[in-house]
């Protein structure tokens, strides 16, 4: 843990370093995105990680870490103001799998569903690869260096905990509707298939995962804002509980993905972290953000 | 930002894209003194497209009452107010005041207000509301002391839209064949954006897809050469869907051109807010004027004097009874010998219509018959 003093200095260096930040985009040189700020280590564990709820007995072994975060400054729309300014994180390996526990204070639990409300959401960013040594943009990547993002949202985690998509009549239940295409309410009408109905449901007809039930985290392959797309297999999991004012999830990922990222034990990783205020309209763009990328060690 | 070409307020202003003219620009002209808000474009668009799960509340193509009716509810008043008092310039040329990019906030892309979903709740809120109650001994004179009128709406597929310009992913896109602009749904992830910054409110959050929707012009019609479900089903026929071209490459023989470019009727709506929309309005002649200014620019009252010496142009009356006449979209047209016809665009004749139907005078008495006649049976 760091002393007050360090922390307050550290929090001034940020501000600095964010200013030239939102004045030269993203032509600033890579080599700043390495200077990584902020710490965080992972304590090793025998823990089978999958499963690990934030409440669990395991998290006691690891130091409470925190990392400080400030409204998305690089891309329009951006937030005026930084809702999310610290994160608490707790971080748990096993050699094979790693654990990230993260708390922020969301006073209005938010899980989207209708109209204008959005979901409260928080996301961990790691470089696919490093180039020279160095991580690339922190701010969703760059062409050809992507990035690997698992977004977990309070939306996906209902999904999760329904273990289906929410109907209609879940988001708005004094709704009536007389009869949708194909799916009467005489069970004795011609009552069309499950295809036939989803041409009705466009998102699902086009294949968007977005229209499907979700597991709690998506994963996600960036190169730069407004270019990312979903990772074609889902190998992180989610547990997650809004209690007091505060979220606390748990996202856990394997140290060596399929297709995206890695992380070593003793070697140099990186990670950035995103956290949504959805009753407060936070979604896409509109967050906030760990200005550069944390240095992670993974304690053998 | 560029600085790119609005022909509508006459002036450069900017806009977050280059600008990008399609080949063909997807446009409705619309006549507000004919609709009597049969809402059965609304019902044709509604159950073409909008009959699905989280559909629900949707309306493409809505139909509200001026000056209390809006959907969703008070879109043009959140916006203006959004704007605050604006000008165009004192000729009435150029308007001078800040569209909805110019006054976004640092943070944001556009001017917007965000409606929730109570806004979207009441479709016909306000409507066949007159402006007033009629005093005793009022009679009727032009504009109207108390009035209100009709106004059909569609997405405009806008020159410069709000949507396309808000969406952090990408996900819209204007097909340079058409201008026709859509959001892909296969890309979309439902934040909203282009909800948020379309002033006219004619981006729509799916709850049960979770992506946005819109008004898609009826492209698979256009496609085919075919005006869209809330056009070919208007029994007022008041609507007529071409394609408009930008006033210097305006061509007399297009319906649209015509009624906007040459005769001077047909006008966009709220275009001090910069997108270029591509839905025009002949404005009703009984409203009041400074209401009507606010709405559809300074050029009402000429717009106005145009449709009230209609009766001395055969031509303009031509194109008038042609518009609800065919279900195909008429790229060129030609009024001769008391007949307009409409071609396609190869030119081949789509429809042939009288300007005038031929009036027959039966005489209250047949003498042949030496019986008195009746309209009633």
């Amino acid at each position: 843990m760091k002393s007050k003093k360090t922390k307050k200095a550290r929090n001034t260096i940020l501000t600095l370093l964010a200013m030239p930040l939102m004045a030269t985009g993203l032509s600033i040189g890579s080599a700043v995105y390495g200077q990584a700020g902020q710490g965080l280590s992972a304590e090793k564990t025998s823990h089978n990680l999958f499963h690990l709820k934030p409440s669990d007995g395991a998290w006691k072994k690891a130091p409470m870490q925190s990392v400080d975060l400030m409204a998305q400054p690089m891309a329009l729309p951006r937030p005026k103001l930084t809702l999310t300014e610290k994160m608490a994180v707790q971080v748990l390996h096993n050699g094979k799998s790693i654990a990230f526990r993260l708390s922020w204070k969301d006073p209005e639990k938010s899980a989207a569903g209708r109209l204008g409300l959005f979901s409260d959401a928080v996301a961990l960013e790691f470089p696919v690869k490093l180039t020279d040594g160095q991580p690339p943009s922190p701010f969703m990547g760059e062409p050809d260096k992507p990035v690997h993002i698992f977004h977990w949202r309070a939306q996906y985690q209902k999904d999760k905990e329904m273990g289906r998509h929410p109907t209609m009549v879940d988001l708005y239940p004094n709704m009536s509707v007389d009869a949708y295409p194909m799916e009467f309410k005489d069970e004795a009408a011609p009552q069309g298939s499950e295809s036939q109905r989803r041409m009705f449901a466009p998102g699902q007809a086009a294949g968007n995962p977005q229209s499907y039930v979700k597991t709690g985290v998506d994963e996600i392959f960036a190169e730069g804002f407004g270019s990312s797309s979903l990772a074609p297999e889902i190998e992180a999991e989610s547990e997650a509980e809004w209690k007091n004012g505060e979220w606390s999830v748990v996202i856990t990922r394997p140290l060596k993905t399929s297709l995206g990222s890695e992380l070593k034990v003793g070697g140099k990783n990186f990670v950035c972290f995103a956290v949504w205020q959805g009753g407060k309209r936070e979604v896409g763009s509109r967050k906030s953000v760990t200005l550069m990328w944390v240095e992670l060690n993974l304690k053998a | 930002m560029s600085d790119v070409k609005n022909w509508q307020i006459n002036r450069e202003m900017q806009y977050p894209y280059e600008e990008s003219r399609p080949q063909k620009q997807w446009s409705i002209v619309f006549d507000l003194n004919k609709c009597i808000a049969c809402q059965t474009c609304s019902l044709a668009c509604k159950t073409t497209w909008t009959s699905g799960k989280g559909q629900e509340y949707m309306f493409w193509n809505n139909v509200e009452t001026k000056p209390w009716g809006s959907y969703p509810m008070a879109w043009d008043l959140n916006i203006l107010e959004k704007l605050g008092r604006q000008d165009w310039a004192k000729n009435g040329e150029t308007y001078e005041g800040k569209t909805i990019f110019e006054a976004a906030e640092p943070e944001e892309v556009a001017a917007h207000f965000f409606p929730t979903d109570e806004d979207w709740m009441y479709p016909n809120i306000g409507e066949d509301d007159c402006t007033g109650n009629l005093e005793g001994g009022a009679h009727l004179n032009m504009p109207h002391k108390h009035w209100f009128f009709y106004l059909p709406r569609t997405c405009a597929h806008c020159t410069y839209p709000a949507c396309l310009a808000s969406c952090p992913r990408k996900a819209i896109y204007k097909r340079p064949e058409d201008g026709i602009v859509l959001i892909d749904q296969s890309r979309c992830k439902g934040y909203g954006e282009c909800v948020r910054a379309c002033p006219y409110k004619k981006s729509m959050y799916n709850p049960h897809t979770r992506v946005s929707e819109k008004c898609i012009g009826c492209y698979p019609a256009v496609e085919e050469g075919k005006q869209p479900m809330c056009v070919q089903n208007c029994i007022g026929k008041i609507r007529i869907m071409g394609f408009i071209s930008p006033p210097w490459k305006a061509r007399m023989d297009n319906p649209v051109d015509f009624l906007v470019h040459k005769k001077k009727l047909a006008l966009p709506y709220y275009p001090q807010l910069g997108l270029e929309p591509n839905i025009y309005y002949i404005p009703p002649i009984h409203a009041d004027l400074e209401y009507l200014t606010q709405m559809f620019g300074p050029r009402v009252q000429e717009s106005i004097d145009n449709y009230k010496t209609l009766k001395d142009d055969p031509v303009a009356q031509g194109l008038l009874v042609l518009m609800g006449s065919t279900d195909r979209i008429i790229h060129s047209f030609k009024v001769a010998n008391g007949k307009a016809t409409g071609y396609d665009e190869k030119g081949q004749e789509i429809v042939t219509v009288p300007v005038t139907e031929p009036l027959i005078v039966r005489e209250a008495f047949d003498s042949e018959l030496g019986a008195a006649r009746h309209n009633t049976p």
